[in-house]
C-alpha cells in the first residue's frame, strides 16, 4: 500500500527534479563549454543573482564550519574508526612470516575453507635458509605451473651455487629463482589476495616486506564454440566464452591494430569482477571512453557476476523498453563495432560483451550484414523491419480492423472471417488474448524445459493451441494464422533484448486496437515514438541518423550501399576518425590519366 | 538547460512543414474554395508570396536578435511588462489553436468511424499523446517529426495520385474562381494558413544562428505551400464546385475514392493513420509551446509541472463548442481570419520597438560618453 501510495504521489503531484548533469557525446571535451555570444539584461541580472546566491552560500558555509566544530567530536572519532577500518584492508605486508601467515589463515578462514592451499617450505640465499609459503585456491589453478614455475625452481634451483648474489633477497627471488613469466610484487593484502582469488599462487618469503603473485589460472571452462544466439552462415563461427582474457585475445586476433586498448577494471566490491573496456586508441572519441570508464568505476555493489547486470548499472534509462546497450556473443561484431569508433565492455564469466553507444538501427543489423553482397543484405533488413512491424502491430491491427474498420477488409475475406468466428463465443480481443498468452506460455517452457522433452512440448502446443482450440471452437482458425506470423516475425528480430522488448509492447497495441482502433494504435505509436526520440545512449540519440539526422550516414542503416560506397564511419559518435575508406578503395578502378581511350580500343 | 538543445536545419523545417501543412487533413481545402471558388490554388499561391515577403521583412528585423526567441525581444522592448506582454498574447493565441484543433481532429475521428464514442474519450487519446509529446520536450518532437513528416507526405501524396482517374482539367475553369477581388484583396487575411510561423519565432534559440532562422522559415514555408496549393488543386480537379464546398474533410473523402484494384478499395483507415499522427505532432508541438511561453513569460525554472494543468484546460476549453461546426467556424470566422495579426504583425510591432529601444540606448550611451 505504501508504495501504491508513493506512486500516485509521484504522479500527481510535482516533485523538483534532481538537478543530473546528463552527459552528451562532444566532438571533443573542449566542446563542452558553449561560448557566450552576448550579453543580455537578463545575463547581468542572472549574473548578480548568482553572485548574491555564492556570497549567502559562503555565509552559510561558516556557519556550517563552526557547528561542524563543534559537532566534531564524534565524527572524528568516526572517521577514524573508519581510516583504520580502510588501513586494515590495506595493510602492508609484514617481514615476519609468521604475521603474514596467520593473517592469510585469517583472511581465508584456513583451515576451515578446504579449496585454500598453503603450503610451506624452505629457500636457501647466501648460505642461509629461509622459511616461505605459497598460498593458492585449488581448482581455480594450474598446479602444473605452480609446481614447476614456482616449487620447483624455490626449494631446488635455491640451491645452486649463483656467482652473483650483490643483490637482495626481494630482487633475487625475482630475477634469478622464479622463471615465471608474469610474476607481480605487492607491498599490499589487498593487492596479493585480489590475485589470488583470480586464480594467482601467492608467495610469501621471511625476511621482506613483499609478497609475490604470480599469474596460474587453470579453471576448467567452455571452449570457444559457435555463438548460440547470433547464427550466422556466412561468417566466422567462433562465439565468446566464459574467460575475459580469451575473449579479449579473439577481438584481438580479429584487429590485429596495435591501437587497440584493453583496459583491464575491476567492478564489485566483494566480487572485484575483472572487466575490460575496450576501443581503439586513435577512432574512438575520448570523451565517450571516459564516460563508459566513469561510469562502470561509479558502481557501488557486491558482486557483479554477468554483462547483463552491469548492462543494467550502467544503461541511460532504465524504464525504456528496448535495449540501450548491445549485448552480443560474437567478437567479429564487436571488433566491426570498435572499428565504427564504438567502445565495448567484457565481463569476466559473460559469453556476451557490451557495445555502447547504440542505435535503433543497430539492434536491427545482424552479423551476417556485413559480410554478404548489398543487395542481398539490404532484403534481410527490409524483411526484418517487416518482422518487427508484424510482432508489434499485426495481433493489434488485426483487433482494430475486426472491431472498427472492417470496410477495410474485401468483401470476399470478411465472409471467411465472419464464417470461420461464427462459433466462437469470445470477442476477438478474448480469443487473440488467449493465444498471445499460451504462445508466450510455450516460448516460455520451451527454454526452461530439459532437451529431450523439448520436441515433447513443441507436439503439444502445436496441438492443443492448433488443432484442439479451433475444433473447441475457442477461437478461429485465421487468429491462428495471425499468432503464428507474429511469432515468426518476433523470431526475425535479430536483438534478443528488442525481441524481448516488442513482445511486451505487443500487449499494449492489442490493448489500445481493441479500446479506439487505428486511433490507439497510432497514439501508441507516437508515445512510443516519442520516448525513443527523447532516449540516449551514452549521450549518443537512440533515434539517430533519422532523428537528429546526422551526416552521411545513410549508406549502412535501413538500406545498405555497396561496401566501397560506406566511406565514413557513423557521424553521431563523433569518432576521432570520421573516414574508413579511401574516396576511391578500390583502387584497381582508378585509371590513370591518358589512357582512357585505349581501353575501349 | 533548453538553451543546450540545438536543432538541425532538418528537424525545424520538418517541424514548420507539418504544423503549417497538417490543416490540409482538416478542412482547409474547402475553406479556400469557399472563399476563392475554383480559385483556391491561385489564393493559396498568393498568400504564400505574402508570407514570404512578410517572413523577409520580419528575419531583417531579426537579424540584430540572434538566438532569442518574440518573447526574449518582447522584453527588450518593453521590460517585463513587454515581455509579459508578449507571452500572453502568444498564450492566448496557443491555447485558442490547440483547443480548437484538438475538438477537430476528435470530432474528424468521430466522423470516420467513432460515431457512437463520447468527444471526451476520443479527445482523451489525442490529450495522451499531446501530454506525453510535451513531457519529453521539443527535442523529442522534433525528431520525430523528421523521421515522419516525409511519412506523412508520401501518404498524403498516394492519396492524391491515387485519385488520377478522377481528375477533370475542365473543373479548374474559372481560373480566377470567384473574383480577383476574392482572391487578392479579400484574400489578404487567408495568409493566416501560415500562422504556425509564429512558432518559428519561439524556436529561434534553438536555431543558434540567422541563417538557420532565415533558411528554415523560407523552407517551411515553401514546403508547406507546395503542399497546401497541391491539395486546392486537387480538391477542385477530383470534385465539383458545389461538391467541393460541401466536403467537411476533403482529403478523407479523396482517401475514399482510392481503388487499388478489386482487392483493396477501401483503405482510407490505413491513410487515417498518417493524419493521426501528423495531428498528434501538430497538437503535441503546439501544446509543448504553451508551457513553455508560460514559463519563459513568468520566467519559471521549470515548464513540466504546468503541463498538467494546461492540458485540463485545453481539454475543458475544447468541449465548449456544442457541435463540430460551431467548433470548425471558431477556427474559420475567428481564426483563420485575424490570426495573422498575431502571427506576422505583432512580431513586426515588437521587433520596430526593440530596435528602436536598442538605438535609443545606444545613442543615449554615446551622448552620456
Amino acid at each position: 500500500m505504501a508504495g501504491l501510495k508513493d506512486t500516485l504521489k509521484r504522479l500527481l503531484f510535482f516533485r523538483e527534479p534532481e538537478k543530473i548533469e546528463k552527459f552528451i557525446l562532444k566532438e571533443n571535451s573542449t566542446d563542452r563549454k558553449i561560448p557566450e555570444t552576448s550579453i543580455t539584461n537578463d545575463d547581468l541580472q542572472n549574473k548578480e543573482e548568482q553572485k548574491n546566491r555564492e556570497k549567502n552560500e559562503t555565509q552559510n558555509k561558516k556557519k556550517n564550519e563552526d557547528l561542524l566544530l563543534k559537532n566534531s567530536g564524534k565524527e572524528k572519532q568516526d572517521a577514524q574508526k573508519n581510516k583504520k577500518k580502510e588501513s586494515e584492508d590495506k595493510s602492508e605486508i609484514s617481514t615476519s612470516l609468521s604475521d603474514n601467515l596467520e593473517y592469510m589463515k585469517k583472511i581465508y578462514t584456513v583451515p576451515i575453507n578446504g579449496d585454500v592451499v598453503i603450503r610451506e617450505f624452505k629457500i636457501t640465499f647466501k648460505d642461509k635458509t629461509v622459511d616461505a609459503f605459497i598460498i593458492f585456491i585449488d581448482g581455480m589453478t594450474n598446479g602444473t605451473v605452480i609446481n614447476t614455475n614456482m616449487l620447483q625452481p624455490l626449494m631446488l634451483l635455491s640451491n645452486l651455487n649463483i656467482k652473483d648474489v650483490s643483490e637482495g633477497l626481494e630482487e633475487h627471488i625475482k630475477n634469478r629463482l622464479v622463471p615465471h613469466n608474469q610474476l607481480k610484487i605487492f607491498r599490499s593484502y589487498k593487492d596479493v589476495i585480489d590475485q589470488i582469488n583470480f586464480g594467482g599462487c601467492g608467495l610469501f618469503v621471511d625476511g621482506i616486506d613483499v609478497a609475490y603473485a604470480a599469474d596460474a589460472k587453470g579453471w576448467e571452462h567452455r571452449g570457444v564454440e559457435r555463438p548460440n544466439t547470433e547464427m550466422v552462415i556466412r561468417g566466422p563461427q567462433e562465439g565468446f566464452t566464459e574467460v575475459l582474457r580469451a575473449n579479449t585475445a579473439l577481438v584481438r586476433k580479429i584487429l590485429k591494430d596495435e591501437d587497440l586498448i584493453v583496459e583491464d577494471i575491476a567492478v564489485g566490491k566483494r566480487s572485484r569482477t575483472p572487466c575490460a573496456i575496450l576501443y581503439i586508441k586513435d577512432i574512438t572519441n575520448d570523451s565517450l571512453v571516459e564516460e563508459v570508464r566513469k561510469r562502470i568505476k561509479s558502481i557501488r555493489v557486491d558482486y557483479v557476476l554477468d554483462s547483463g547486470e552491469l548492462e543494467q548499472y550502467i544503461e541511460e534509462s532504465s524504464f525504456l523498453p528496448a535495449p540501450q546497450i548491445f549485448a552480443t556473443e560474437r567478437p567479429d561484431r564487436v571488433a566491426y563495432m570498435l572499428a565504427q569508433g564504438r567502445v565495448a565492455v567484457i565481463v569476466h564469466g559473460s559469453p556476451f560483451a557490451l557495445v555502447m553507444p547504440v542505435t535503433g538501427t543497430d539492434l536491427v543489423h545482424s552479423a551476417e550484414d556485413v559480410y554478404i553482397r548489398f543487395p542481398y543484405a539490404t532484403l534481410l533488413r527490409l524483411i526484418r523491419i517487416l518482422g518487427i512491424f508484424m510482432a508489434l502491430l499485426l495481433p493489434g491491427f488485426y483487433v482494430a480492423i475486426t472491431n472498427y474498420h472492417q470496410e477495410m477488409i474485401p468483401t470476399d475475406l470478411i465472409f471467411a472471417i465472419s464464417a470461420s468466428r461464427e462459433k466462437v463465443p469470445f470477442p476477438s480481443v478474448v480469443e487473440i488474448l488467449i493465444m498471445e498468452v499460451s504462445f508466450e506460455l510455450i516460448r516460455e517452457a520451451g527454454i526452461r524445459i530439459p532437451g529431450p522433452i523439448g520436441p515433447t512440448l513443441g507436439i503439444i502446443g502445436a496441438l492443443i493451441l492448433g488443432q484442439a482450440a479451433v475444433a473447441a471452437n475457442i477461437v478461429s482458425p485465421i487468429l491462428i494464422i495471425i499468432v503464428a506470423v507474429t511469432g515468426i516475425g518476433s523470431f526475425a528480430v535479430p536483438n534478443f533484448s528488442l525481441a524481448f522488448a516488442f513482445r511486451i509492447m505487443r500487449f499494449a497495441f492489442i490493448f489500445l486496437g481493441a479500446a479506439i482502433g487505428f486511433l490507439g494504435i497510432t497514439t501508441g505509436v507516437f508515445v512510443m515514438g516519442i520516448a525513443l526520440c527523447a532516449a540516449k545512449s551514452f549521450g549518443v540519440p537512440f533515434m539517430a541518423p533519422f532523428g537528429p539526422r546526422t551526416a552521411g550516414s545513410f549508406a549502412n542503416q535501413i538500406i545498405r550501399a555497396p561496401i566501397w560506397k560506406q566511406e565514413k564511419r557513423d557521424d553521431y559518435v563523433n569518432p576521432k576518425d570520421i573516414r574508413r575508406q579511401a574516396k576511391i578503395s578500390r583502387g584497381w578502378i582508378k585509371r590513370s590519366p591518358g589512357k582512357e581511350g585505349k581501353g575501349g580500343k | 538547460m533548453a538553451s543546450k538543445i540545438v536543432f538541425g536545419k532538418w528537424e525545424s523545417i520538418s517541424l514548420l512543414a507539418v504544423l503549417m501543412s497538417t490543416q490540409i487533413f482538416l478542412g482547409f481545402p474547402r475553406l479556400m474554395v469557399e472563399a476563392a471558388g475554383t480559385g483556391a490554388w491561385l489564393l493559396v499561391i498568393y498568400a504564400a508570396v505574402l508570407a514570404m515577403l512578410l517572413f523577409a521583412v520580419i528575419s531583417k528585423l531579426y537579424s540584430p536578435f540572434e538566438g532569442k526567441d518574440i518573447i526574449d525581444i518582447g522584453g527588450l522592448a518593453g521590460g517585463n511588462a513587454g515581455r509579459i506582454i508578449t507571452g500572453s498574447i502568444f498564450l492566448l493565441y496557443l491555447i485558442f489553436i490547440v483547443s480548437v484543433s484538438l475538438r477537430e481532429y476528435a470530432e474528424n475521428m468521430r466522423i470516420i468511424y467513432l460515431n457512437v464514442t463520447p468527444i471526451s474519450f476520443v479527445e482523451m487519446f489525442f490529450l495522451a499523446g499531446m501530454i506525453a509529446g510535451a513531457f519529453m520536450g521539443i527535442e523529442s518532437i522534433v525528431r520525430l517529426g523528421a523521421i515522419l513528416a516525409p511519412v506523412i507526405a508520401v501518404g498524403f501524396f498516394m492519396i492524391t495520385f491515387g485519385i488520377y482517374p478522377y481528375y477533370d482539367f475542365s473543373k479548374i475553369f474559372p481560373v480566377l474562381g470567384s473574383g480577383v477581388n476574392n482572391i487578392f484583396l479579400r484574400g489578404f487575411s487567408k495568409i493566416s494558413v501560415f500562422s504556425a510561423i509564429s512558432i518559428l519565432f519561439l524556436i529561434a534559440p534553438f536555431l543558434k544562428t540567422n541563417k538557420n532562422f532565415k533558411v528554415t522559415g523560407y523552407a517551411s514555408i515553401g514546403i508547406s505551400a507546395v503542399m497546401l496549393t497541391w491539395s486546392s488543386l486537387i480538391n477542385i480537379l477530383a470534385f465539383d464546385y458545389p461538391a467541393a464546398l460541401e466536403r467537411l474533410m476533403p482529403v478523407f473523402q479523396m482517401a475514399r475514392l482510392v481503388n487499388l484494384g478489386r482487392f483493396f478499395q477501401r483503405v482510407e483507415s490505413l491513410f487515417m493513420i498518417a493524419w493521426a499522427v501528423s495531428g498528434f505532432l501538430y497538437l503535441s508541438a503546439v501544446f509543448f509551446f504553451i508551457a513553455y511561453v508560460f514559463r519563459k513569460t513568468f520566467k519559471l525554472e521549470y515548464y513540466r509541472p504546468v503541463i498538467f494543468p494546461f492540458a485540463t484546460l485545453v481539454f475543458t476549453i475544447s468541449l465548449m463548442p456544442p457541435n463540430v461546426i460551431t467548433a470548425t467556424r471558431l477556427e474559420i470566422d475567428y481564426f483563420r481570419n485575424y490570426v495573422w495579426i498575431i502571427s506576422f504583425v505583432l512580431p513586426i510591432v515588437v521587433l520596430l520597438i526593440a530596435r528602436a529601444r536598442i538605438k535609443a540606448s545606444k545613442t543615449g550611451g554615446a551622448e552620456n560618453a
